[in-house]
């Protein structure tokens, strides 16, 4: 750039000359020069200026445009329908395994009121009474004349009908909020399983419907995410079984006028459940509050087959024998002395009803069980042994099943593990656990000697867990399990066509407030497997406080009681898996001579 | 200091100035000031109670403050400029100090009559302040690093105080009206350009991140960005405003449902209808004609400040002109691209329409600097 000096010589020494005063040239130029400046800046301005106006014309145009796109658009009423569809899509069905609806959505209308904007609030209390009689009239009233109340509830859930009845009363203050509301198609089936689900956050437009129970609660992050794109969540259930078992099962504790009962059928190659019923139950629609007063463990909320833990008696004794097979200490033929006397740590250990079997073998502790027998092998197992093996079969944690009342299923263990504790526990008394840990154990002796992990979502094959013991110690202990059917305590639980293997379990129940063990009040348990020379599924049942009253005197233990309805059970249900029934040869030829 | 040297002598005094107002100019104001009495009155049913009498007063107080501001020379307000930066800056400061202790309730302070928001004052001082820095600065160091970062703090530091009370709306109004000033004092355009590459190159990253492992946003902010783009998808939750207020400008259609027969607005579907939402009122009742007739007016108003501007030879004073009526067309801006959807709902008032008095009141002062501006130019 080149600058002008602002005292040019020439002009300067010019001006001397003629004798004027150079400063004036030097003001003339500076004059020239802040013109110059201030022009240019004048010319930028305004070119920004211009920038700027243009900008503000677009914007103004912009503003034109869309002012004259909305004119001309047909006002379009926003529809709650609309609304309700992506609604239900936010939390996602559950069906069984075989796609059966087991939880859906259901959209409803809640109800509530402006009083703001009512014109008639006493005919509105009125009429709304007589269309909701649970409501209180007077109760209306006051809040509807209450001129500080702007907004109030007046029912949350609706039926079509109550709605267009509530629309015939023609009142402007009184609204309508679409609402997507949970429904149990089946009512109290799986009710246990599905838990239950009500309102979080609500609005007027919508509700949050959140999880309060079972499977519910425990995926409901998972259910509510939009990112499944409303996929249902499979559950390994089978609806039929599922029924079949609870109806059963319900006439089994109706005719033993038993106080409740629970039963599980477990996958033993998945873990899945196909089936998992407490007894009594409720309907998840409706769901009750929890009980204020009396025992939890009554409440019909309460999960007698995942939170219930109950000494299992005798149906622990297979684990004793598994054990002392494994680890080489018997064979199913090894004679041990179960005469009395027995005493561990000063305490005589007695038989049921105080039978003496003599000298048997293992096989025959089992199918006759002998509690003095379990006891031995017990000892000779040693406590760190027998809690390892208990421990890793699962019986020292909750179930990790997908509810979350299973976290609450807690095993009961012994706070001081002695030799007479060793002792109880290998013939099921002094260790609590759930029914659903014993059918995670009997599993994995059913399939050959690998854990499972119990689990409510449907699996796509077997699992292949940790190994417990060989192949030939489970297959040992499921024939000896057989003959408890075949020949053994359990003989009712013979089921035409299905080999049933299993063993019963009879404990006295503790008194609630200490002091030893009820005379009169058992849980009877029988854990089956079938079919038993190649088991796919392990069923238990568990009665609470069961009598069969057939006889001259009460009977209560399993093998009376818990055994024929597993029966019963397992003959409804096997055709309902897909077995096929069995006939031996032999049975027939027999039945067709007789028949001659 | 000016690089134009005038003499007051030419410029009015005593009360010859009213002569020299911008009239104009006041006339205009005068009658957006009236559609909005008009609907004021027609949103509370015909009533001039609640909303269009206290408007009335308010407006009356402020044509007072506008006078009472114009009388003041404005070499005396470019000189309390510093001060009066500085000042708003302080009681934004101590709002904000206030409003913790409170447990965040308080915005404003009350001066008995009326409510202040410091964040109101603030748009005023921001212009007062970057008129006079870009006044005092000479020609040649507007686009030195150095002397582009001082306006920047200037601008910055409110923006950072009201957002984090948090009003959106105002941080984005002094963010922009700062930075458009800057433009129109001449900072070089690369500065801009690289602001506005660096904000859409942020913008693209962010959409580009979504569904990636890097996300930079959360889901539920994308939803919200979502609901913003397109409102059908939640009509009756956070697209609830903006469907509604769509709603009434389409049931205006071009000459609109007639003066108080706005459904919308009277059945109570529009929210805000007499603060941010009043302009649905205006399209529905008065249909595309009422709306295009107050966007015409607005044009005019904001036509008249640059016309003043150019008019004005003194820097300071034709810098304040025109940050004053960018501000003003800022708020119509982003109000109007709010209530038809264009921009997310931030809550920004329509100039001297809606009813709000520290809005009003504020504005009225500042067009009050206008003629302050305007009659004691250089001559």
């Amino acid at each position: 750039m080149t600058r002008t000096p602002l005292r040019p010589l020439a002009r300067i020494l010019q001006a001397r000359q003629k004798g004027e005063n150079p400063d004036a040239i030097e003001r003339e130029n500076l004059r020239i020069r802040h013109e110059q400046m201030r022009d240019k800046a004048r010319v930028r301005a305004e070119g920004r200026l211009l920038v700027m106006s243009v900008m503000f014309l677009v914007a103004f145009a912009v503003v034109g445009a869309r002012m004259g796109m909305l004119a001309a658009s047909e006002p379009a009423e926003p529809r709650a329908h609309a609304s309700g569809a992506s609604i239900i899509a936010s939390r996602a069905d559950i069906t069984d395994r075989h796609g059966r609806i087991l939880a859906t959505n259901m959209e409803t209308h809640s109800l509530y009121a402006h009083p703001q904007q009512m014109i008639e609030p006493l005919r509105a209390a009125r009429e709304l009474k007589a269309i909701f009689p649970d409501l209180d009239e007077e109760r209306m009233v006051k809040d509807f004349t209450d001129p500080k109340r702007k907004f109030l509830w007046v029912k949350k859930k609706i039926s079509p009908e109550q709605m267009q009845a509530v629309h015939d009363i023609g009142e402007p203050g009184l609204l309508f909020g679409p609402r997507e509301m949970r429904l149990y198609p089946n009512g109290a089936l799986a009710s246990h399983i599905m838990g239950g689900a009500s309102f979080g956050r609500e609005g007027v437009a919508s509700a949050e419907v959140i999880g309060t129970a079972g499977i519910e609660k425990f995926f409901d992050e998972e259910l509510r995410d939009p990112a499944r794109g409303g996929a249902p969540l499979e559950l390994s259930i089978d609806l039929s079984v599922q029924a079949a078992t609870e109806r059963v099962l319900d006439s089994g504790m109706r005719l033993l006028n038993a106080k409740g009962a629970a039963s599980v059928l477990m996958d033993v190659h998945t873990g899945e459940v196909i089936a998992l019923a407490s007894l009594p139950d409720f309907d998840p629609n409706d769901r009750p509050n929890p009980p204020t007063k009396g025992s939890p463990s009554d409440s019909p909320l309460f999960n007698r087959a995942v939170q219930g833990v109950y000494e299992l008696g005798s149906t622990f004794k297979i684990f004793a024998a598994a054990q002392a097979m494994e680890l080489g200490l018997v064979r199913p033929d090894t004679i041990i002395d179960t005469r009395p006397p027995f005493k561990v740590g000063g305490h005589r250990i007695g038989e049921f009803e105080g039978h003496n079997y003599g000298e048997i073998p293992v096989e025959e502790i089992i199918i006759k069980s002998s509690n003095r027998g379990t006891g031995k092998m017990a000892l000779a197992i040693g406590i760190d042994r027998q809690q390892d093996f208990l421990r890793k079969l699962g019986f020292f944690e909750p179930t990790p099943l997908e509810i979350v009342e299973a976290a609450g299923g807690k095993p009961l263990l012994p706070s001081r593990w002695t030799d007479l504790s060793s002792v109880t526990i290998s013939y099921g008394h002094g260790l609590s656990s759930s029914p659903l840990h014993l059918a995670a154990a009997y599993s994995a002796i059913a399939n050959g000697g690998t854990l499972v992990r119990p689990t409510l979502l449907k699996q796509q094959g077997a699992q292949f867990g940790e190994r417990v013991m060989s192949p030939q110690v489970a297959a040992d202990s499921r024939d000896m399990l057989r003959k408890v059917v075949s020949s053994g305590t359990a003989s009712f639980g013979e089921v035409p066509g299905y080999h049933v293997g299993g063993k019963t379990g009879t404990a006295d129940k503790p008194r609630e407030h200490g002091g030893g063990y009820y005379k009169d009040k058992v849980i009877a348990t029988f854990a089956a497997m079938f079919p038993a020379h190649d088991p796919k599924y392990v069923l238990i049942v568990t009665l609470d406080e069961p009598v069969e009253t057939s006889g001259s005197k009460p009977r209560r233990t399993a093998g009376w009681t818990a055994v024929p309805v597993a029966a019963e059970m397992i003959g409804r249900i096997a055709p309902l898996l897909g077995l096929r029934p069995e006939y031996d040869m032999g049975e027939v030829a027999e039945v067709t001579l007789v028949r001659q | 200091m000016s690089y134009l040297e005038y003499t007051v002598k030419t410029v009015p005094s005593g009360w010859r100035k009213v002569l020299y107002l911008n009239w104009p100019l006041i006339i205009l104001l005068t009658a957006v000031a009236c559609v909005g009495f008009l609907m004021l009155y027609s949103v509370a049913g015909g009533e001039l109670q609640p909303w269009a009498e206290p408007q009335m007063e308010r407006f009356g107080l402020g044509l007072a403050a506008m006078f009472v501001t114009a009388m003041v020379p404005i070499w005396l307000w470019r000189n309390l400029s510093a001060l009066i930066y500085l000042v708003s800056l302080a009681l934004l400061v101590a709002v904000e100090l206030f409003g913790a202790i409170g447990m965040g309730a308080q915005r404003w302070i009350d001066l008995g009559f009326m409510r202040l928001q410091p964040s109101e004052l603030m748009k005023i001082a921001l212009v007062m302040a970057l008129a006079a820095y870009y006044d005092w600065l000479p020609m040649k160091r507007v686009s030195r690093p150095i002397w582009v970062i001082a306006p920047l703090i200037l601008i910055l530091a409110p923006t950072f105080l009201t957002l984090t009370q948090p009003d959106l709306g105002t941080a984005i109004l002094l963010m922009t009206a700062g930075g458009l000033l800057m433009f129109l004092a001449g900072v070089h355009w690369a500065y801009f350009a690289v602001v506005i590459a660096a904000a859409g190159g942020g913008i693209y990253t962010v959409f580009l991140s979504r569904g990636t492992p890097w996300q930079l946003l959360k889901d539920y902010q994308f939803r919200r960005i979502d609901t913003f783009l397109d409102p059908s998808t939640d009509p009756l939750g956070a697209g609830y405003h903006i469907t509604q207020a769509k709603i009434a400008m389409g049931s205006g259609g071009w000459t609109g449902r007639g003066f108080m027969q706005g459904t919308q607005s009277r059945l109570n579907f529009l929210p805000e209808k007499h603060t941010d939402f009043i302009f649905n009122t205006l399209a529905e009742e008065f249909g595309f004609v009422g709306g295009f007739s107050l966007l015409v007016l607005y044009v005019l108003v904001l036509v008249f400040c640059i016309v003043a501007a150019l008019q004005n030879r003194d820097r300071y004073s034709s810098l304040l002109i025109l940050g004053i009526g960018l501000t003003f067309f800022l708020f119509f801006a982003v109000n109007m691209s709010m209530v038809m959807g264009l921009a997310p709902v931030v809550g920004v008032p329509l100039p001297l329409v809606s009813y709000g008095g520290s809005a009003m009141l504020v504005l009225m002062i500042a067009f009050g600097l206008v003629q302050s501006a305007h009659i004691h130019r250089p001559r």
